[in-house]
């Protein structure tokens, strides 16, 4: 059974529709990212669907969400923080901030907090240098850019998710 | 043909066709240039860098279009600043390359010393040390020291197993994708991919069961060091002691070529043993590829199990003998059969083998019969591959028909070559009951009802001469399909035809009648007698070309021939275990094989043979390529090869045959069969250079297939090549009937055949007795997965397990061969349930 197919029949249908019938595996990166807005990593059964819904092997699947560091083959929190720590950024205190926002929530970057809510990782460049420290999150609605960032900011809006229901 | 370039490399001056890269123009030059990542047989990626050279161009001036000279009146040639990569650089007209100066040794030096920045360097207890390019190279050009710390080096994963046959060892990967390039490009299987990047980067397969391809055995070949290595040869033996002796494969009529290696050692009681199979190149068979059932089922040869001497049945048991004792006996009593001794044999055997069973056989006035289950050898010699094909001259305006056979599983080198071929150009037509992996690159793609395989043929021949087949009601339905129709214009339009037909969904009769209307399509669009062009059977075993070759023919009914015969004796095949139902009870009873088969335990004479490895002799290929194989290790004692056995057979019956070698044989052949005239074993050894040239010191360029040295064999002329003239009269067809289900036998490739199942790393592979079946008419028969059901056919039944199976045909069951269900051709079944799980 394809359960990403019977869920989203209709969007993985529109984003089919966006290919040539016999191009089908061209739709690969909007189906891994629909798979991961669902279960928030790609799991290797959602590889074995999409592969099964493209015509192509888990294999093939498995190689792009590996070359992807915005594709996960591991569960994580439902909110993962990815603080920038690349040299420009490194140079404006990034790496004092991920420590100390680290500490905040009682983790080791690459962990996740005990509620599940937040993990945080250290990526490198996201093309915002001159507003470091800079973070993006990925949300179950998608991805977002936080700039010139303070750790209190940065814990007020980690608190906002945690009231969320 | 286009313009050549010309350019010269280290001085020498080279002409290559345009489109050349360095690396293959410089190899055409004597000159090796060192790669890892590309290969001659893929495309170029340039990713390891190892290629690097220097390369200068002739300056152009721009406003005149005039080369530029210095004051010498020589050609100004301009040097780019940096290296750049050999393999993905085409050769351009003038062009100066120089592969020996310090700065590409320098470039050399650099690249080897990144890779090896986290490589284990574990070369004494690699499987690849000592034919290892990594290792080579780095004694070649490496730098002797390592600027990095030990223990700054990053480790990762040594013994994955991809799957049961291929092992990976993440630290020596060097990231080449030649594995994962083979496995896209080559033989479309994309079942291992990289996964992440950088020095994070890895191997890995998530299919189910990993590594899921019949050829992944190639990629240990091209992977150019010990990442990934095979079951079978992990930690086996040193490259180094290996003597390598030239075969053949005989698990399927392609006749891909071999090189057995081995060595002497203490672990086998100080004989010879088989360490590993490994591929020889022929780029008119099996380029530098084999399958891995060529590859890992020849383990059959050194089982256990094997016969060491001479039995004879006393007091009901038994019992060993001399040779003598036996050879006695088996002459009397054939002599006092006469016309009433019955010969069967099978494709297995070499053509000595056969010939000199025929002979004996006749000269005693026996009968003698083929063990087969499909017909057409015969129309084959007429009409078969001409002299001087090869399927890879097959291209743009050709066409090839595929026809009643699943090409990927019955013989996995020909599926290959005929998938490169349609990416040449080749248009394919791929006709069968049922879907099968070829269908993926057919243009044409035919189904059609079992039984009706014939008839489809005939209605293309019907459509391209209105004259055959002149109202035959069988075939109306067919030639009135629209894309019958255009078949038979891709037909008509063909430059070079090439037929495969196979036997599923007909027996010995019905296949037999297919070959004589694919014969009669070749003559009709005038194809029949040239090369590349020709009528290919996908015969169940290596030989049964060869066979009929030598006079071999299947008989009408096995059953009342095996009846009425006195005396039997059965060489190479073991009809009791196919059909454990097959009364064998004649008077006396003679068994020669490898092992105690259940025919064997039925005999009262045993003669225990010597297999392919222990031996020479010569096999007969579908293409009617006549190949010869050598021994690889001494033969056991105790056993002989047949046609030695069959000569002592003979000499104790007063009738001379030769028997001192399969050599003297092949010459009595050739005395005597017309076709086999121009064979002898000097000819089958002869050699020419092939493209490309692998197996020499740069083991870097081709990986470790092996180059021939000891034979490319013979194409055997076809009679219209002959000229002689073209006797197929037009079958009789017949309608499609019969109410009920069908069961169709068809053939998998991991079948559970007495030369398969001894070979234990296999053993997950093998298809067991199942029978397949579509969910529709599941429920239409009340069955359901897993199911286990008695399948009766008239007299005979099988317990089997039901497996539901989308591409089976409404009102069809199939089984496959080889496994203990005694169905050998298509015939009406009943199922009953008789446990649910
Ligand atoms: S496993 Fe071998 S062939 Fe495959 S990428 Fe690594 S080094 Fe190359
Ligand atoms: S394709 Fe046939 S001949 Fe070639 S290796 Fe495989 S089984 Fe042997
Ligand atoms: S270095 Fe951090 S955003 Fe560019
Ligand atoms: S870059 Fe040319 S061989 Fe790898």
């Amino acid at each position: 059974m394809n359960t990403l197919l019977e869920k989203y029949t209709d969007e993985v249908q529109t984003i089919l529709a966006k290919y040539p019938p016999d191009q089908k595996r061209s739709a690969l990166m909007p189906l891994l990212y629909l798979a991961q807005r669902e279960y928030g990593y790609i799991s290797k059964q959602a590889m074995n669907e999409i592969g099964e819904i493209l015509d192509i092997t888990a294999t093939e699947v498995a190689s792009v969400v590996g070359f992807y560091t915005l594709y996960h083959d591991q569960p994580a929190g439902k909110y993962r923080i990815q603080v920038c720590t690349d040299l420009p950024c490194a140079l404006r205190g990034s790496e004092e901030f991920l420590k100390q926002l680290c500490e905040n929530l009682g983790i080791q970057p690459g962990e996740t907090t005990a509620d599940g809510l937040v993990t945080v990782e250290e990526v490198t460049c996201l093309a915002a240098c001159d507003r470091s420290p800079v973070f993006q999150v990925q949300t179950p609605d998608g991805l977002v850019y936080h700039e010139n960032q303070s750790v209190e900011n940065a814990m007020k809006l980690i608190r906002t998710w945690q009231s969320k229901p | 043909m286009a313009k050549l370039v010309t350019l010269t490399i280290d001085g020498i001056t080279v002409q290559v066709p345009p489109g050349t890269n360095v690396v293959d123009a410089a190899k055409k030059a004597g000159i090796d240039i060192p790669v890892f990542c590309y290969h001659p047989k893929m495309e170029p990626v340039g990713m390891c860098r190892m290629c690097l050279v220097e390369i200068g161009r002739p300056v152009v001036d721009r406003a005149t279009g005039e080369l530029v000279r210095a004051d010498d009146g020589s050609v100004k040639i301009q040097f780019s600043p940096k290296l750049e990569t050999a393999c993905t650089t085409p050769v351009s007209e003038g062009m100066v390359v120089i592969n020996t100066s310090q700065k590409v040794k320098d470039g050399r030096e650099d690249i080897l010393e990144f890779l090896l920045t986290s490589h284990p360097l574990d070369c004494p207890v690699c499987d690849k040390g000592g034919e290892c390019p990594l290792q080579n190279l780095t004694m070649e050009f490496g730098s002797g020291q390592s600027r990095y710390i030990y223990d700054e080096k990053m480790h990762s994963a040594k013994h994955v197993p991809l799957g049961d046959l291929i092992y990976l060892d993440r630290e020596r990967c060097i990231q080449c994708a030649r594995c994962v390039r083979f496995q896209d490009q080559i033989v479309d299987d994309p079942v291992i991919g990289f996964y992440n990047r950088g020095r994070a980067l890895e191997i890995v397969t998530y299919s189910e069961p990993g590594f899921d391809s019949i050829f992944s055995g190639n990629t240990t070949d091209i992977c150019p060091v010990g990442a990934l290595t095979t079951a079978d040869f992990r930690f086996g033996a040193r490259p180094w002691e290996l003597n390598a002796a030239a075969s053949i494969c005989t698990q399927c009529p392609v006749g891909c070529n071999l090189t057995i290696n081995v060595r002497r050692e203490a672990i086998s009681q100080g004989r010879m043993a088989i360490k590993r199979i490994m591929p020889r190149q022929n780029e008119w068979v099996n380029e530098i590829w084999i399958c891995d059932k060529g590859r890992f089922g020849y383990h059959y040869v050194e089982s256990e199990e094997r016969l060491d001497q001479p039995l004879v049945r006393k007091d009901g048991k038994l019992t060993p003998v001399s040779w003598d004792e036996a050879i006695n006996l088996v002459s009397m009593r054939f002599k006092q059969a006469g016309s009433n001794l019955l010969t069967l044999v099978s494709g297995r055997l070499s053509n000595e083998d056969l010939y000199n069973i025929r002979k004996l056989t006749d000269s005693l006035n026996g009968k003698s019969a083929l063990y087969t289950q499909m017909g057409g050898g015969d129309v084959v010699a007429q009409v078969g591959m001409s002299t001087g094909s090869n399927l890879a001259n097959l291209g743009k305006g050709d066409v090839i028909l595929v026809i009643a056979t699943d090409l990927h599983q019955e013989a996995p080198i020909w599926w290959l070559r005929v998938k490169q071929a349609t990416e040449r150009g080749a248009q394919l037509i791929v006709a069968n009951a049922r879907s099968t992996r070829l269908d993926r690159y057919a243009k044409y793609p035919i189904r059609y009802a079992y039984g009706e395989q014939n008839n489809l043929i005939a209605a293309l021949v019907q459509l391209i001469d209105p004259q055959k087949f002149v109202d035959a009601k069988a075939i109306k339905h067919l030639s009135e399909q629209s894309i019958i129709k255009d078949t038979a214009e891709a037909l008509k339009a063909a430059q070079n035809l090439v037929i495969f037909f196979g036997n599923e969904g007909s027996g010995v009769a019905d296949s037999q009648v297919l070959a004589q209307t694919c014969a009669i399509l070749l003559a009709t669009t005038n194809h029949a007698g040239k090369p590349n062009n020709g009528l290919i059977p996908v015969w169940q075993r290596a030989n049964d070309q060869g066979a009929w070759d030598m006079g071999w023919r299947p008989p009408t009914d096995l059953s009342t021939s095996i009846k009425e015969a006195n005396a039997l004796y059965i060489v190479a095949c073991d009809p009791a275990g196919d059909d454990p139902r097959l009364s064998l009870t004649p008077d006396f009873l003679v068994v020669q094989d490898l092992y105690l088969t259940p025919t064997a335990k039925l005999a009262d004479v045993v003669l225990p043979a010597l297999p392919f490895t222990e031996r020479e002799g010569s096999l007969t290929s579908g293409e009617r390529r006549v190949q010869r194989y050598y021994p690889a290790i001494p033969g056991r004692t105790g056993a002989l090869a047949d046609f030695a056995i069959a000569a002592q057979i003979a000499k104790a019956c007063g009738i001379t045959l030769e028997e001192r070698s399969a050599a003297k044989v092949m010459d009595a052949i050739a005395r005597e069969n017309a076709d086999y005239a121009a064979i002898s074993y000097t000819e089958l050894a002869n050699v020419e250079e092939q493209w490309p040239i692998i197996g020499r010191a740069d083991l870097y360029y081709g990986g470790t297939s092996y180059e021939n040295k000891q034979g490319l064999g013979m194409q055997l002329q076809n009679a219209v090549q002959k000229g002689e003239p073209f006797q197929i009269s037009l079958p009789e067809l017949v309608e499609q009937s019969g109410e009920g289900l069908l069961a169709v036998p068809i053939t998998r490739l991991y079948d559970r055949g007495n030369t398969l199942i001894p070979s234990q790393l296999l053993r997950t592979h093998l298809v067991s007795t199942v029978m397949w079946i579509n969910a529709k008419e599941a429920k239409q028969q009340g069955v359901e997965e897993h199911d286990v059901v008695q399948i009766e056919c008239g007299e005979t039944s099988a317990l089997v397990t039901v497996e539901l199976e989308d591409a089976v045909p409404d009102g069809v069951v199939l089984v496959p061969r080889s496994v203990g269900i005694p169905i050998s051709e298509p015939c009406r079944v009943r199922l009953h349930i008789t446990e649910r799980v």
